[in-house]
């Protein structure tokens, strides 16, 4: 096992605080070196700055007392939610640009989320935003705010195109409502939110024809302009030149592709240059296979072993036809990857040990972390039935060599042993430290909930609770 | 879920709070707002100026503003200074009278302040003997980049030497589509410094 050391290269004045309490152990075992959150928190500081900076040429502008009744406190919140609506749309472009600095410090998943909270936030404000305007206006000019609606359409410049990247934003915040997307199509749901962009580029023209702050020429019309120039540079960066250079790079091609059980197969990929590839156990890429009726689809998996310098696996279980066609890759095929992206790795830890709870075919970041951590960890594995099972000789392998101890929990929900297992009590009998372990929770979303709240009762702090979950 | 919740919640208490503090009125801009706020009458206190065609009172009473604007503006003392400033830094692209004055003696009068919705409105007419050559709106509301669109048609419908005030030599004019209350502004204002010329 050559596990690259780009990681402690990277950052060298980070203190390794084992290395003295390790025993001088012969083979010295690899471990990815911790990482602060403190690129989350500066990106948080940043994105706080941004939205204040984006109000103020607003508050500027205003002079105190000058809102007088009500249409013009109408025409103001308005204006308000116009410029922090604006903003939102950048950063949630920005978020989906795969940024690799957002990818590597925050996450895939983490971005989704937040993207998720947000596009919700958006579209309230782009709604309170075109609504207040259109009454703020009608108020002012004596008409109906419908009737108000048809003025501003005939006759103010660039409001077609903004009534239309409204009804856009709509259509995707309604498409992604949680109960509304299951029932479509992946491929729809996509094409539907790929109209984000149009909204980027339908609700541009408006906002400097006809708001009040920034259809002057002067720093802010600049600034604004320059916060556009800036997601479209991030998106060229992170959606296009830096996916080039890493496949450019590393030019990946299936290997093999081997069954592990009735239902998942592991795929090795092979490549160039791979000693230089930074990645982390328990990241993930995102893969699309160049092969006929794979190539158009983009998917997220995670690597089920760690850096090795000669090899790249990725072990999925079949539950669709896209995944079905993965078990018929023919060696030699190209793989474009797009990543690493993730936080869910043993550098984000926050404690010395940490305990894993994999569930199903989960297991497969688990196990390419387990490479990575250091000795002590614990390990429980649930599956079904035994041959749900995936890669236990691995397990028990790392397990002897890493001082893991791991646990298979097999059977059903409401066996007695799992049942035993999953209840405060159960875990602590199994680790009785438990609430001084970083925990990595990686499964189906019924489990990983379950689990993330039995945490939580059993006195797991938060920060310590580490999820991995591809569902939104 | 929740984050959006709050996010959302948030959202709509600080747009709130953001308008709730500009409307409650401020110790500073109470003064600026008050002739805004008062009737025509009272600020109708509008100054006949005289001025010469070569300037030669302009550097007499020596004020800065004046050659800012290129605006003949004579007799600091009794203008309000704010409509000085206003004129000077409002309108920098009104036709100059100086361009247009070969007549022998040419007098500005400065209407009120008239507002509106949107904002307020006052015009300057410069008067030769008793014709109207020039007008200039020294203020017109542009508050929203819509205004400033309104306000600008007005201005050169109405305004400069070739406009329809000069060429109807009154108050009287078409009230410009769109912009009402602007162009209703507009002629109460010319109307009273009309008035004020001739009285």
């Amino acid at each position: 096992m050559t596990y690259p050391g780009t990681y402690s290269e990277r950052r060298p004045g980070h203190p390794q605080p084992r290395a003295g309490a390790r025993p001088p152990a012969p083979p010295p075992l690899p471990v990815a070196p911790r990482r602060g959150p403190g690129v989350r928190r500066t990106l948080t500081t940043l994105f706080l700055t941004g939205l204040v900076a984006s109000v103020l040429p607003w508050w500027l502008d205003t002079p105190a007392g000058s809102l007088t009744g009500t249409t013009a406190m109408t025409t103001a919140a308005g204006q308000i939610t116009g410029l922090l609506a604006g903003y939102l749309l950048l950063v949630q472009v920005l978020m989906m640009s795969r940024l690799p600095v957002l990818e590597r410090a925050v996450g895939g998943e983490r971005i989704a989320r937040w993207h998720r909270d947000l596009g919700a936030t958006l579209l309230v404000a782009v709604l309170a935003h075109t609504a207040l305007i259109l009454v703020g206006y009608a108020g002012l000019e004596g008409r109906s705010p419908l009737g108000q609606a048809g003025v501003m359409l005939r006759e103010y410049q660039d409001m077609v195109s903004a009534f239309a990247a409204a009804g856009l934003l709509v259509l995707v915040g309604l498409t992604s409502v949680r109960t509304i997307r299951r029932a479509l199509p992946y491929e729809l749901w996509h094409a539907t939110h790929l109209a984000g962009y149009a909204v980027l580029l339908l609700g541009f023209a408006h906002q400097f024809s006809n708001g009040s702050q920034l259809f002057r020429p002067g720093p802010v019309r600049t600034g604004w302009i320059a916060g556009y120039l800036l997601v479209i540079a991030a998106l060229a960066w992170g959606r296009l030149i830096a996916p080039l250079v890493f496949n450019l790079r590393h030019r990946l091609r299936v290997a093999d592709v081997v069954a592990e059980s009735p239902d998942t197969v592991s795929i090795y990929l092979t490549g160039r240059r791979l000693d230089r590839l930074e990645m982390l156990g328990g990241q993930f890429f995102r893969w699309r296979f160049l092969a006929r009726g794979c190539w158009w689809q983009s998917h997220p998996f995670s690597v089920s072993a760690a850096a090795n310098g000669r090899w790249l696996r990725l072990t999925v279980k079949m539950v669709g036809a896209y995944t079905r066609d993965l078990r018929d890759l023919d060696p030699g095929v190209r793989v474009w990857a797009v990543g690493p992206s993730g936080t869910f790795t043993a550098a984000h830890r926050t404690r010395e040990r940490a305990l894993l709870i994999a569930g199903g075919s989960g297991i497969t970041p688990l196990r390419a972390m387990l490479e990575e951590l250091p000795p002590g960890a614990a390990l429980i594995y649930r599956a079904r039935t035994p041959v749900d099972v995936l890669l236990h000789r691995e397990l028990d392998w790392l397990a002897q060599a890493r001082g893991v101890r791991v646990w298979y929990v097999v059977g059903s929900r409401r066996d007695p042993g799992p049942r035993q297992v999953m209840t405060p009590d159960g875990l602590r009998r199994l680790v009785p430290d438990l609430t001084r372990r970083d925990v990595y929770l990686c499964g189906p979303p019924g489990l990983v909930e379950q689990c993330r709240q039995l945490l939580r009762h059993s006195g797991v702090p938060r920060r310590q609770i580490h999820l991995a979950t591809f569902e939104l | 879920m929740r984050r959006a919740l709050v996010a959302i919640t948030g959202l709509a208490a600080s747009t709130t709070a953001l308008v709730v503090l500009k409307a409650a009125p401020g110790t500073s801009q109470v003064a600026q707002d008050v002739p805004a706020g008062q009737p025509p009458a009272a600020t109708g206190a509008a100054e006949d100026e005289e001025t010469s065609p070569d300037a030669t009172a302009a550097p007499a009473t020596g004020k800065p503003k004046a050659t800012k604007s290129a605006r003949p503006q004579g007799s600091a003392s009794a203008t309000p200074s704010r409509t000085a400033s206003g004129g000077a830094t409002r309108t920098p692209s009104a036709p100059r009278t100086t361009t247009a004055a070969p007549q022998p003696t040419a007098r500005t009068v400065t209407g009120p302040v008239v507002s509106n919705e949107f904002g307020n409105v006052q015009v300057q007419i410069t008067v030769s003997g008793s014709r109207i050559v020039n007008a200039v709106a020294l203020e017109l509301p542009e508050k929203t980049a819509q205004s400033v669109q309104r306000s600008g048609e007005v201005d050169s419908r109405y305004s400069g030497t070739g406009g329809m005030v000069v060429a109807r030599q009154g108050a009287d004019l078409d009230t410009v589509s769109g912009a009402t209350a602007t162009s209703r502004s507009y002629q109460q204002s010319l109307q009273a410094a009309i008035d004020r010329a001739r009285g």
